[in-house]
């Protein structure tokens, strides 16, 4: 069925959004989302998956260079730069999500970044603020075109549906291309979307987002070049349709008197590095385990315990009882809430190998059960975690989390927000990086010359040739 | 959630004839027991010797029709398009380019895939990579398609090189965690056999390939060829042209295909595309050839006149299937006079394959448009002697 003028709805809003269309809320909310993103983009340059993806960019030279966040002598081609960042980003599983799922921030802001730096005249933070926000409403418009977009993915990995979408029309704005290359742009980009969820929990799952970020970026470079895809790309079930099984696209309207979808609905920042469900499971597993302490009067043992029940959702690619790899881990309901029982926190260093498979662990997996109550939908919105403590000496302990602390419900103190980004950042960059970051992306709105922003990000506290791998760092946690 | 496991593994046990291992693959069937680890077995393990004489004859020709058209397509303004965006982004540096570069570092690359894993890696990775809608094709965007997959194939090959993995289910069906089977509403995987048991069978050797006589979507050679057949009713066996004042009405009988059916077509993408437009330019021609595609040749009035007075009808016999459509053309003439054409397998088609003589022809006026003549003919030799062929660069240095 055709629809006329989604499409066209879509381009003129990229092309026609100004700086006054933003609101102090949306400018507040972004500007978190930028800091997030930053830091665990940071930390996530230690990781062997980020070493190979920026070992594999290497291999190509250009004459224009972009930054890698982290480094100080480094650089790639812009749309390398893009990949290894957004691959960065995603690398632990620690950004950002929203509501419909997706994680936003990962998919737009390398790919601003590393095309702000390839821009001959200056760009403003209010310049970024507006594409990242476009690329960011971009990805929640597509996202509200199907009730499927609204539960646990089980198909395409989201980030690789819509994201690829937000970074062209995010790549679009900023370049400043005119309404129908706009939209040719996210034409262009629908052929680079849909990577099967098969691929998360493994070690391809952050590259989901950092081909995102250069996909994108390349669509809007190759549509301002003069290329064309359908222009009805998005009023079609054989266009963007084709991702999902019920669709039904609505235009966007236009820039004047703009409602932004991150005013009515936040994003949800992780606390730990790991898929957004185990939050839930951690946060029960926790006070569970608060529980079980106060009545026996002692601190936690394993040989206290008899059975641990999880309640959670039906989800297939977060129930892993044994997980043999870090990635498999950080989607693992049943890993996540006995580490919290076991250590009374989960932190980046739960993920590293000799944690992963101390005895202690292996033989709580063991007495794990998981159930799947009917009134618990596989819905960021809506799900709950329960943890039940069963001793040895019969006694039940129950827990339950409807709504994880981080999450859009509850979120993160601006303070608790800065507080993860300094230790994040400080992974990798000296002090007066992390401070730089966290006033530039504070006052991002004033910022004259955002080309601030990426010379801080490469004020990196060792020399480059130290290359420090993930088991390093864990052994230093 | 055994047994849920075991419904999962059903499929695979009952293709291969094993044992359920069910109670020790908590984790899901062992490893080597997947459809996708017998992929990458199969990548890693097969050998030239694997080839037998059907399959080298097909391929090579394959390989020609690929390498003609290829460069005939370098003329094209996507191609240019491509070309500077590519070389915006990248220095045109000898020994640092993309493509320089790339053939210096693949062997020994390659050379590093010496188990099966790294390869099923290479094609969880890809499988990443796939996938663009097809309200794309009929524009200029489609031939991104092939030049991604391409790239991101390459891709996905060199990041398995370094020991990025991915997903060792990725062809396996596994419900509620999409692999491949994303891409597919009715999936239904089978291993691959071991080339080394004897038991295993290229598809190409039972299934050949079709070639394009015109650069337009396969469908329309079939109302191409049977338009043509009317065509030479109309003007005898010599050149000739025909006279749009003459025909009344023309009816085609074609399958029912969204995408290429289209009555006014606006740009050569979208003539590439379109029933219509293929059809009335053989009636009015005698063939579909690359001029037919020119904005000039787009936009006679003759052309237009004739596509006008066309009539479509999808009968039910003829299913959206390359093996089984077919197309038929029926004109009214002014005076009454019918004439009949129909094609249930063009010249081209994998059951009336292109002779040899054919397909070389087919590559000098592609390759010609391009490079001398002389090396034009050295290629044609060299496909020829691919198998023997001791260095690829001889072929690669003939292609500029």
């Amino acid at each position: 069925m055709l629809r006329k003028g989604i499409t066209g709805s879509f381009g003129a809003a990229i092309h026609g959004l100004g700086p006054l269309r933003l609101t102090d809320a949306v400018i507040n909310r972004s500007k978190r989302m930028m800091l997030d993103a930053l830091g665990v983009g940071l930390i996530g340059t230690r990781t062997d998956v980020f070493s190979k993806a920026l070992a594999y960019s290497q291999m190509f030279r250009s004459d224009e260079r972009s930054s890698v966040w982290g480094r100080s002598e480094t650089t790639l081609p812009p749309h390398y730069a893009a990949f290894v960042n957004g691959v960065a980003v995603h690398s632990m599983d620690f950004d950002d999500t929203w509501h419909p799922a997706t994680h936003p921030s990962g998919a737009v802001l390398p790919a601003l970044l590393a095309l702000a730096e390839t821009l001959p005249g200056r760009v403003s933070g209010l310049d970024l603020l507006l594409a990242f926000n476009v690329g960011v409403e971009v990805q929640g418009r597509l996202m509200r075109f199907s009730s499927e977009a609204y539960n646990i993915p089980e198909r395409f990995h989201p980030p690789s549906v819509v994201g690829v979408m937000g970074s062209a029309a995010a790549s679009a704005k900023l370049l400043g291309l005119p309404p129908a290359q706009c939209a040719h742009a996210l034409a262009i980009a629908a052929s680079s979307c849909g990577a099967p969820l098969a691929n998360a929990a493994t070690q391809t799952k952050p590259l989901h987002i950092g081909n995102a970020a250069r996909r994108g970026l390349e669509a809007a470079q190759l549509a301002r070049l003069g290329l064309e895809g359908n222009p009805a790309i998005l009023d079609m079930d054989c266009g963007f349709g084709v991702y999902y099984k019920d669709y039904s696209p609505s235009a966007m309207a236009a820039a004047a008197d703009y409602k932004w979808i991150l005013e009515e609905q936040d994003v949800a920042f992780k606390r730990i590095p790991a898929h957004l469900g185990m939050h839930w499971a951690v946060d029960a597993a926790l006070e569970a385990r608060a529980k079980l302490e106060n009545a026996t009067g002692v601190t936690f043992d394993l040989s206290q315990i008899r059975r641990v029940t999880l309640r959670v959702p039906p989800s297939k690619y977060v129930d892993c009882p044994f997980p043999g790899t870090e990635h498999q881990a950080r989607h693992s309901f049943q890993f996540n809430a006995c580490a919290a029982l076991l250590d009374n926190e989960v932190t980046a260093a739960s993920f590293g190998a000799a944690r992963m498979n101390r005895p202690a662990l292996r033989e709580l997996l063991a007495r794990v059960e998981v159930e799947t109550p009917e009134d618990n939908a596989p819905s960021f919105d809506k799900m709950y975690c329960e943890v039940e403590v069963e001793t040895q000496r019969g006694q039940s302990h129950v827990a339950r989390c409807n709504t994880f602390y981080g999450h859009w419900r509850k979120p993160l103190t601006q303070e608790d927000l800065v507080d993860k980004f300094s230790s994040n950042a400080s992974s990798v960059l000296c002090a007066e990086g992390v401070e730089g970051v966290v006033e530039v992306v504070g006052n991002m709105e004033a910022v004259r010359d955002c080309a601030v922003l990426s010379s801080y990000l490469r004020l990196t506290s060792a020399p480059e040739e130290q290359r420090v791998t993930s088991r390093t760092i864990q052994r230093a946690l | 959630m055994i047994s849920t496991l075991q419904k999962t593994i059903k499929p695979v046990s009952a293709v291969r004839g094993l044992h359920k291992s069910a109670v020790e693959a908590l984790k899901g069937p062992a490893p080597e027991n997947t459809v996708t680890a017998s992929y990458g077995k199969f990548i890693s393990e097969v050998k030239p010797q694997h080839l037998s004489s059907v399959v080298l004859h097909r391929s090579k020709r394959m390989v020609l029709d690929s390498i003609g058209v290829g460069l005939i397509g370098s003329t094209t303004g996507v191609f240019e398009l491509a070309l500077q965006h590519c070389k915006h982004t990248y220095a045109p540096d000898d020994i640092s380019s993309v493509y320089g570069r790339m053939g210096t570092r693949l062997s020994p690359t390659l050379a590093a895939f010496v188990n099966g894993v790294a390869c099923s890696h290479a094609l969880a990775i890809a499988a990443s990579l796939s996938g663009a809608p097809m309200a794309n094709a009929a524009t200029q965007s489609k031939p991104l398609h092939i030049g991604n997959a391409s790239r991101f194939g390459l891709e996905a090959a060199l990041l398995a090189s370094r020991g990025l993995e991915a997903s060792p289910l990725v062809l396996d069906a596994v419900a509620g965690v999409a692999g491949f089977n994303a891409f597919y509403e009715d999936y239904v995987p089978q291993p691959l056999e071991s080339p080394n048991d004897g038991g295993h069978m290229f598809l190409l050797e039972e299934q050949d390939m079709g070639f394009k006589r015109f650069p337009a979507h396969l469908g329309m050679h079939w109302v191409a060829d049977a338009a043509a057949s009317v065509h030479k009713l109309l003007v005898g066996f010599g050149p000739g042209t025909v006279s749009p004042a003459k025909v009344q009405k023309i009816i085609l009988r074609v399958p029912k295909s969204k995408y290429i059916d289209r009555p006014f077509p606006d740009s050569e993408h979208e003539a590439r595309h379109s029933f219509q437009f293929n059809a009335c330019s053989a009636l009015l021609d005698g063939e579909v050839t690359v001029q037919s595609f020119s904005p000039v040749a787009m936009r006679r009035p003759d052309l237009l006149a004739l596509l006008s007075r066309v009539h479509m009808e999808y009968p039910q016999d003829n299913p959206a299937n390359f093996n089984s459509m077919y197309g038929e053309i029926q004109v009214t003439l002014v005076g009454g006079d019918i004439l009949k054409g129909r094609c249930d397998t063009f010249y081209g088609h994998w059951r009336n394959p292109l002779t040899n003589e054919s397909l070389r022809k087919k590559f000098r006026n592609n390759a010609g448009a391009v490079l001398l003549p002389e090396k034009v003919e050295r290629l044609i030799d060299v496909v020829e002697e691919l198998d023997r062929l001791e260095d690829c660069r001889t072929l690669l240095s003939q292609l500029y």
